[in-house]
């Protein structure tokens, strides 16, 4: 398969301090890879990076072959990438609806509005409140479902599960093997080991801002030990 | 003829009308103001002078092309606005990371250039301007005569507002915009080119101060000065009104143009203050304005704050000593009348920079300090018959008292907003002197006695002036100098640079705020006391908006926060006002110039730079000595 999304030795800053020191990992067409690590270890600030939102970085990112490294975030939106931002990025000067149909299609292909309330459909019959008016959980799947419908194919979720109820966070695994099945590309952020293991293809382990190591999703379970070690738990 | 509450009705209505029409005005602007706010974060000082380019757009489109009223009600907003976007992409866009105050000084100096090419291009007077035929005119309402093209103003005005709240509101460009205004780089990430957005509502909130200014073309005289006085009182709308809500502004406007026309009708002596003393009443009962306010977003690690070189006390006591000596020898080369002048200017600039440089706090209404004590001064000595240096105090205790009065109400803000509410207050205060009995109106206080000094050193010998001078402004300059260094300066300078921090450690930060407010009114009303018993006359323009611009250029261009830049800034600002003084209205536009040059290059300041390039001089050299063997 075609390698979708290439990084490599990236490099960022913010402001004079160092967070990435050269990050190198790759996502096919269709796969769901995730980032592990702990705290700090520079997980947000690379899917910052691809979406061009650190001032300063360096180094390379492809996606399907072409240079991003130096676009403006606006542009690498029109690559066919989407965030699904930490702490959601819900607006709270909009309401659900406004906050769902703000991100503008700009590829086709694209789920329709009614496709993503079927997916989410406790968001229905809140589509005219206030955004940050709903639930963690709600706001997650607003966050999710407004990305979906831009055509946008390579998916940067960055801890969707974070600080929410074990049964909402199976619902998120649930819509997130069903975007699988949908073809789409997923670059997941976690630190929810067992909720990543049953999803992803692969892991990449991140320490300091690099890419420490790779396991592959059928090995996880045989290399959980040196896992948890990483992670420190 | 009937009466309401000991009034004639037609006067009433008619003072209403008026009062509808102001708060058109103020409804447009204010709303601008706060659009542009929400999206930039920048308080846009050029505002009044975008109206008044409006204005005299439309004027010159019809003296010049024969293009009429209703052809520039549609071009005005447009040449205007395409300016607004110029000045975006090429001023504004670089100071988004920067402290709000630069975006307000950069506009700040934008609006003096605006005003001075205007003023050189057509005089200072206004220009009449038609009626359009088709408005002009009348009907008769019964209770009232109603001219056509007020009515018109009050219809239009309405439907610009709302329209503007629709589209904010209620459609997705207004989605987008408000998405933006909340975080700018997750709108990015889905494809929007905010960046484009952002030079586009600058660009329309232009527009729209272009278009009110055509409106009101033909009801006010269109000229180079129409918008500063209205820009003053808008702001002290915005923080009556506060800037987080799009229809509070509008709301705000209107409602201050009613009270105003109220007033004008039951006790016309308060008309022209009366915003100002609504606004104070609003900073008492709820600091954040009416509809609250967009809070400023607190002081992020990434902002470059005004900054400050620190201070180093026996390096102090040297340059201090030195300059006391070339101040003493200099009238024997330089005319003492322009070393006086410097000198007290200098001392007000380092008022000023007590608070702003040292508490952060930037005030944009210190003339207030400087002329009332000015006046309190010439009236003690030439009524009263004080001698110089009681005349001299009492000038000072009244700029205390006032210092702490408003310093009281302004410190419940900080950043922009207390600027604006600086400014406000002391708009009011040139207001009452305008009026005030005892200040001589438009002639000004003249003949101040200069007297003799404890009853017997003759003021009137140059010499003895010269060293009554000296003796002040060194004086004053060692007290600050002392202060700063103190304890009490090191908290200042603390509790500015992280408030909660200090407030979490039990200091009570708005006692010294307010204490530094009014030893720096205090300080600036001794120069402007002072300046009273030398130059013998006090006049508006000590009290004028324009004083409080020139203290900020000085401090700005020496170098807010250094000792000695307000010094040097006092002495190029005079020095350029007297060897360019044939130049005219050009030295506000260099003025001007020099504010922007300041923002965008040197925000050090010209002692600032100094100080920081042998910083870095000595770094470089120091260097090798820590990272082992060298050269
Ligand atoms: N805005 C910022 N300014 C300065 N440093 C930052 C900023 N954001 C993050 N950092 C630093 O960069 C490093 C990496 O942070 P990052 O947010 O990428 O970690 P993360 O892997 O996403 O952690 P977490 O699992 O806690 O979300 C950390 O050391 C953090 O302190
Ligand atoms: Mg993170």
């Amino acid at each position: 398969m075609a390698e979708t999304l290439t990084v490599d030795r990236l490099e960022a800053w913010y402001g004079d301090s160092k967070v990435l020191h050269g990050m190198d990992f790759n996502i096919r067409a269709g796969e769901v890879v995730t980032l592990l690590g702990r705290n700090g270890a520079g997980k947000t600030t690379t899917l910052k990076a691809i979406m061009g939102l650190m001032e300063r970085r360096a180094g390379s990112i492809r996606v399907d072959g072409a240079e991003i490294i130096a676009a403006a975030p606006y542009d690498i939106a029109r690559k066919g990438l989407a965030l699904c931002p930490e702490e959601r990025g819900i607006f709270s000067s909009l309401s659900v609806r406004e906050n769902l149909l703000l991100p503008p299609a700009l590829a086709k292909g694209g789920m329709t509005i009614a496709q993503v309330l079927d997916l989410f459909p406790n968001l229905k019959e809140r589509l005219d409140s206030q955004g940050t008016k709903l639930s963690g959980g709600e706001q997650q799947m607003l966050a999710l479902g407004r990305i979906l419908h831009t055509g946008a194919r390579i998916l940067l979720l960055d801890e969707p599960t974070e600080g929410l109820a074990p049964v909402i966070i199976q619902q998120i695994g649930r819509t997130i093997e069903k975007l699988k099945a949908l073809g789409f590309t997923i670059l997941l952020v976690e630190q929810n080991v067992a909720f990543a293991s049953g999803l992803a293809d692969r892991h990449y382990v991140v320490e300091l801002g690099r890419v420490v190591d790779e396991i592959p999703g059928p090995e996880l379970d045989a290399r959980l030990d040196t896992l948890k070690t990483y992670l420190g738990l | 003829m009937t009466m309401i509450f000991g009034v004639p009705a037609a006067v009433l209505y008619g003072q209403l009308l008026l009062g509808l029409i102001n708060g058109s005005f103020y409804a447009m602007l204010s709303l601008g103001l706060a659009v542009i706010f929400g999206m930039m974060n920048i308080v846009n000082f050029a505002h009044g002078a975008q109206y008044m380019l409006g204005a005299m757009t439309a004027w010159l489109l019809l003296n010049f092309l024969g293009i009429g009223y209703w052809w520039s009600l549609l071009l005005a907003p447009l040449i205007v606005g395409a300016s607004g976007l110029v000045i975006e992409r090429f001023l504004l866009r670089r100071l988004y990371k920067l402290d709000h105050l630069y975006g307000m000084l950069l506009t700040f100096g934008l609006a003096l250039m605006f005003q001075g090419i205007f003023t050189n291009a057509f005089g200072s007077s206004g220009q009449p301007y038609k009626i359009p035929p088709l408005l002009s005119g009348g009907s008769n309402l019964g209770f009232m005569f109603l001219p056509n093209y007020r009515a018109w103003v009050i219809v239009a005005s309405l439907t610009v507002c709302l329209t503007t709240w629709y589209v904010i509101e209620r459609t997705k460009l207004g989605a987008y915009l408000r998405a933006a205004t909340e975080n700018p780089m997750l709108v990015q990430t889905f494809g929007i080119r905010v960046p484009r957005m952002i030079m586009l509502t600058y660009g329309a909130g232009v527009a729209l101060a272009a278009l009110a200014g055509v409106l009101a073309a033909p009801i006010y005289q269109v000229g180079p000065t129409m918008g500063v006085d209205l820009i003053i009182v808008v702001f002290a709308v915005v923080v009556i009104g506060g800037m987080g809500s799009i229809m509070g502004s509008i709301v705000t406007g209107f409602m201050v143009g009613l009270i105003e026309g109220l007033t004008k009708a039951f006790y016309p002596e308060l008309s022209s203050t009366i915003v100002f003393v609504l606004m104070a009443v609003v900073l008492l009962l709820r600091p954040a304005g009416l509809f609250g306010s967009k809070p400023e977003p607190a002081g992020a690690a990434h902002q470059e704050k005004l900054e400050i070189a620190g201070p180093n006390p026996r390096r102090q006591m040297i340059a201090f000593a030195a300059m006391a000596a070339l101040f003493a020898l200099a009238p024997l080369v330089v005319y003492p009348g322009f070393m006086m002048k410097a000198m007290l200017f200098a001392l007000f600039a380092c008022a000023f920079n007590l608070l702003a440089g040292y508490g952060k706090l930037v005030s944009f209404g210190h003339s207030m300090f400087l002329g009332t004590a000015g006046y309190v001064c010439g009236h003690a000595a030439k009524v009263w018959g004080f001698t110089p240096e009681l005349a001299v105090l009492a000038g000072t205790a009244a700029a205390a008292l006032l210092g702490v009065a408003s310093g009281w109400l302004a410190i419940r803000r900080s950043g922009i907003y207390f600027a604006m509410v600086t400014l406000a207050f002391a708009q009011m205060i040139y207001f009452v002197a305008l009026q005030a009995p005892f200040t001589g109106g438009e002639d000004g206080l003249q003949g101040v006695p200069r007297g003799h000094l404890f009853g017997v050193i003759d003021l009137a010998d140059p010499v003895n002036l010269y060293g009554f001078v000296l003796a002040i402004f060194l004086g004053g300059f060692f007290l600050i100098m002392r202060l700063v260094g103190s304890p009490f300066g090191l908290v200042l300078k603390g509790l500015s640079d992280h408030e909660p921090r200090a407030q979490s450690l039990g200091l009570d930060t708005a006692r010294y705020k307010l204490v530094a407010f009014t030893l720096s009114a205090a300080l600036a009303g001794l120069a402007g006391s002072t300046k009273a018993i030398t130059s013998q006359i006090v006049t508006l323009s000590d009290v004028h908006w324009s004083m409080s611009g020139e203290v900020l250029l000085m401090t700005f261009l020496g170098g807010v926060g250094t000792l000695f830049g307000p010094v040097v800034g006092a002495f190029v600002v005079v020095a350029m006002q007297n060897y360019l003084a044939s130049l005219g209205q050009w030295v506000i536009v260099i003025h001007g110039a020099i504010f922007v040059l300041c923002v965008l290059a040197f925000r050090r300041g010209i002692v600032g730079e100094l100080i920081a390039f042998a910083g870095r001089r000595t770094n470089r050299g120091g260097a090798p000595a820590h990272s082992g063997p060298g050269h």
